[in-house]
């Protein structure tokens, strides 16, 4: 059998292996570091409350807007939390909740009916705005 | 590859491994830093957010490029459509009650009409926190965002005016830290 693990001079390259999978763990530890902040659910919770109300901000009355948000639901699945109560709004503060806890709320002015709810099968969310009837 | 195994040979592996675990843990030092400092800010929408308020108080006050019926009477602003502005235009300024928010004001709307060939002023209409307005034109991120924004628009028997729009966002907790 060739002896793989000599150099020319009969050494064990075993310090090499060793040290070559211990810089592959450091890297891997990085990137799931990386991961786990950039799609952490506190984050995600911020992203998505001021992105559906900057939307419901720029809506005009009457529009139903599809929202992809995969790795929320994805998260709120992880967390066990029911993907119906993961996004509301009440009144003018839309809430996302993608963990136990409060969620992270933001306010909208555009004084519009508004409405979100989870669409299974498209595994979308979709919002609704309507007008409000004075 | 024949300088590393002269180095190992002299013993020298022990230092090339720390060397190079220092290195490595310098750049690792790095993106954390890195990772924390940005996604530990939190995004700050005020600006898209002031925006989208001058947006829908320019569609509220525009209908196709003419003032919309019943803003202007006789060629000055209508005092009952001052009087229920953010019910007219639908501007909830209602805010989230974290940080103090409810009990002082978030946001700030001035809209100045005026005639474009005279110049003169013809209606002021204020809403929300004024306070804020004394933060614009200064720097600082702690400071509220404010757009400045001027549009023109003509009346039925096109008479010209402009309208200024000054939108202020405070929101600094949610916004900076």
């Amino acid at each position: 059998m060739k002896p793989i693990l000599k150099n020319k001079r009969g050494n064990i390259l075993t310090e090499n292996i060793i040290f070559i999978i211990l810089n592959l763990v450091f890297l891997s530890i990085l990137i799931l570091f990386i991961f786990s902040k950039t799609g952490s659910p506190a984050v995600l919770e911020e992203k998505y409350a001021k992105q559906i109300a900057l939307i419901i901000d720029s809506a005009e009355p009457v529009m139903a807007i599809s929202l992809g948000m995969n790795d929320a639901v994805s998260s709120a699945r992880g967390e066990g939390i029911n993907l119906d109560d993961a996004v509301s709004i009440d009144t003018n503060i839309v809430t996302v909740r993608l963990r136990d806890g409060v969620g992270y709320s933001y306010s909208f002015f555009n004084d519009v009916d508004a409405t979100i709810k989870f669409n299974p099968k498209t595994e979308a969310y979709e919002l609704f705005v309507g007008k409000i009837i004075k | 590859m024949n300088t590393k195994y002269k180095i190992k040979n002299k013993n020298g592996v022990e230092i090339l491994s720390v060397y190079w675990f220092a290195i490595l843990f310098i750049v690792a030092a790095g993106i954390v830093y890195m990772v924390y400092s940005f996604y530990g800010q939190p995004y700050d929408v005020r600006e898209t957010e002031a925006d989208a308020l001058t947006t829908l108080v320019a569609r509220c006050l525009t209908d196709a490029g003419y003032v919309t019926d019943g803003i202007l009477l006789e060629g000055v602003l209508n005092e009952d459509f001052k009087g229920n502005f953010l019910s007219n235009c639908n501007l909830n300024f209602d805010v989230e009650d974290a940080y103090g928010w409810q009990d002082s004001g978030q946001f700030y709307l001035e809209v100045n009409f005026f005639n474009f060939d005279s110049g003169t002023s013809i209606g002021e209409i204020s809403e929300g926190n004024s306070g804020l307005k004394s933060d614009c034109g200064q720097k600082g991120k702690n400071l509220p965002v404010c757009v400045d924004r001027d549009f023109y628009v003509i009346d039925k028997d096109n008479n010209q005016y402009k309208i200024n729009v000054i939108s202020v966002v405070r929101k600094t907790e949610k916004n900076v830290q």
